[in-house]
């Protein structure tokens, strides 16, 4: 089994729900994000195309981060989820260097506020005790693993049913992320890459990454 | 629309900041004293000089060893580092590793030398340490191939030429200092060959950046041309190079006894300031190549 993800760029209206779903699923502080919406745009007035690309970690099968780690915070499941370990990471950040695609945050203000001056609001504070982050560690996405993990021992199906799903994909509202088991040929994922020719990100840097990108 | 945040920074070339902003600077200096200590009992060991020997070890240890752990965002977790399997694959680790044998072993070393006859065999395990200590820098950084001016075979030679050539230079400071001028001859010798090489090592080293990809472009186009420029025209290559080749070549004809001492002094200072201002550049100027595909550069 190796968890996966597909997007659809075509799809992809450049909301930032995804953006937000997952700072609220994870109790993100100010200024980190484990998933951002990319916009550029190419071309001259008025044949101008804008670009959107939603990305966050790619949870490769040759992670370089996990390879950087000199304590072993940075772990990769057997299903292939990449995640860090907050008590292990010294805070180094050479697995923030070695990521080819930038996902990575390091998280260096614990005590920064969402309105500063003002206090941490009731979800801040809430977020302190269900989702503590700590400061001087390296944080990024880790596909909902604790959603996935819970689904998976109520005997759901993640990337199909909703509460076994990220919640980047769920939250999408044109559904433009799909979720699921790149080893099963007949999952959705596998499907719309088969089908739909898509394509990891800078395959060059031999990473092979579990997210793949359909123009 | 208004996106919540601009991430224009991963459609153009971005420069790392992770290892040369805020606290990063101290993982500049921590790489620079590492190197810089391992480099002086490296060359202090060929002349069994125990001054040398010292200032390097101490150099390491406390200023190379005390930045590092400084910049650690957990410094006191910092033996997990011991119980982890991470030396495998990675070069910090395998970097602490090397750091520790060496200092342990250097000091078993200078307390043989200080009371009693010191081991030859033991005096080549601790150099190849050093050795080590001094290339493991230039490979934690040689594996990040998202920074195409770091990911380069010539980076790890360009830091062994450099730690060694500061090493020779304090060593040369050493000497003078103590008014040793026959280990001062000996050790001018050393510095012709390591200034030379280093100048000619970093030549090759950025042009063949320059034209190995379209990021190491960028990245030189921004050292060589760019907002960084001065740092390499005065800092690197007039008082790093220029002046310090200038007093090799004097002291060259004129013999090192008829040199001012208080030139050799300024070259030795000019030649470690060249050093850390290179790199500073190699540190700052490491951009990595956009995350989209070419074909939709913001530009």
């Amino acid at each position: 089994m190796r968890w996966g993800m597909t997007v659809e760029m075509k799809r992809c209206i450049g909301c930032n729900a995804c953006l937000l779903a997952c700072k609220a699923e994870h109790f993100l502080p100010p200024d980190i994000y484990w998933n951002r919406v990319i916009v550029s745009e190419t071309g001259k007035y008025p044949m101008v195309t804008k670009h959107i690309y939603p990305v966050r970690c790619n949870h490769c099968a040759q992670a370089k981060c996990v390879e950087v780690c000199p304590t072993g915070a940075t772990q990769q499941r057997d299903d292939g989820i990449v995640w860090v370990d907050e008590n292990k990471c010294v805070g180094c950040r050479y697995c923030v260097m070695a990521c080819p695609y930038q996902v990575r945050t390091y998280y260096s203000d614990g005590d920064k506020e969402y309105f500063p001056g003002q206090g941490l609001t009731d979800f801040e504070k809430i977020g302190r005790i269900l989702y503590p982050h700590q400061t001087g560690v390296v944080g990024k996405c880790n596909f909902c693993m604790e959603r996935i993990d819970a689904g998976l021992e109520k005997g759901l199906n993640p990337g199909v049913d909703r509460e076994a799903s990220p919640a980047c994909v769920i939250a999408c509202p044109t559904s433009a992320l799909h979720f699921g088991d790149l080893d099963n040929p007949y999952s959705e994922v596998s499907v719309l890459i088969k089908e739909k020719k898509g394509k990891p990100f800078h395959t060059e840097y031999g990473t092979d990454p579990s997210t793949y990108y359909i123009d | 629309m208004i996106q919540a945040r601009p991430f224009e920074f991963m459609v153009k070339y971005t420069p790392q900041r992770e290892w040369i902003e805020r606290r990063g600077i101290l993982l500049w200096l921590a790489f620079f004293f590492i190197e810089l200590g391992a480099g002086l009992f490296f060359v202090s060991s060929f002349f069994n000089n125990l001054w040398g020997l010292l200032i390097g070890w101490l150099i390491c240890a406390v200023l190379g060893g005390g930045t590092h752990l400084l910049y650690l965002g957990h410094p006191f977790r910092f033996w997990r580092i011991f119980i982890s399997s991470g030396w495998k694959t990675s070069w910090i680790s395998r970097g602490l590793y090397f750091v520790s044998f060496f200092l342990i072993l250097g000091l078993v070393h200078m307390g043989l030398l200080f009371w009693a006859t010191p081991a030859t065999p033991l005096l080549v395990v601790i150099d190849i340490f050093a050795f080590l200590v001094i290339i493991y820098g230039g490979f934690a950084m040689n594996y990040v191939n998202g920074i195409s001016l770091w990911n380069t075979a010539l980076l790890p030679i360009l830091y062994v030429v450099a730690g060694i050539w500061g090493g020779a230079e304090l060593m040369m400071a050493t000497a003078l200092a103590t008014g040793a001028t026959g280990l001062g001859i000996a050790v001018e010798e050393w510095i012709r060959i390591l200034l030379v090489g280093f100048i000619i090592l970093l030549a090759v080293y950025l042009i063949s950046v320059r034209y190995g990809s379209l990021a190491g472009g960028v990245s030189v186009r921004e050292i060589a041309f760019g907002r960084w420029a001065p740092l390499l025209w005065i800092a690197v290559v007039a008082l790093g190079m220029a002046l310090p080749l200038g007093v090799v070549i004097l002291s060259f004809l004129a013999g090192l006894e008829a040199t001012p001492v208080a030139l050799l002094y300024i070259a030795i200072f000019c030649g470690l300031i060249g050093d850390l201002a290179t790199r500073y550049l190699i540190l700052r100027c490491g951009y990595y190549h956009p995350i989209v595909p070419s074909s939709v550069y913001a530009y």
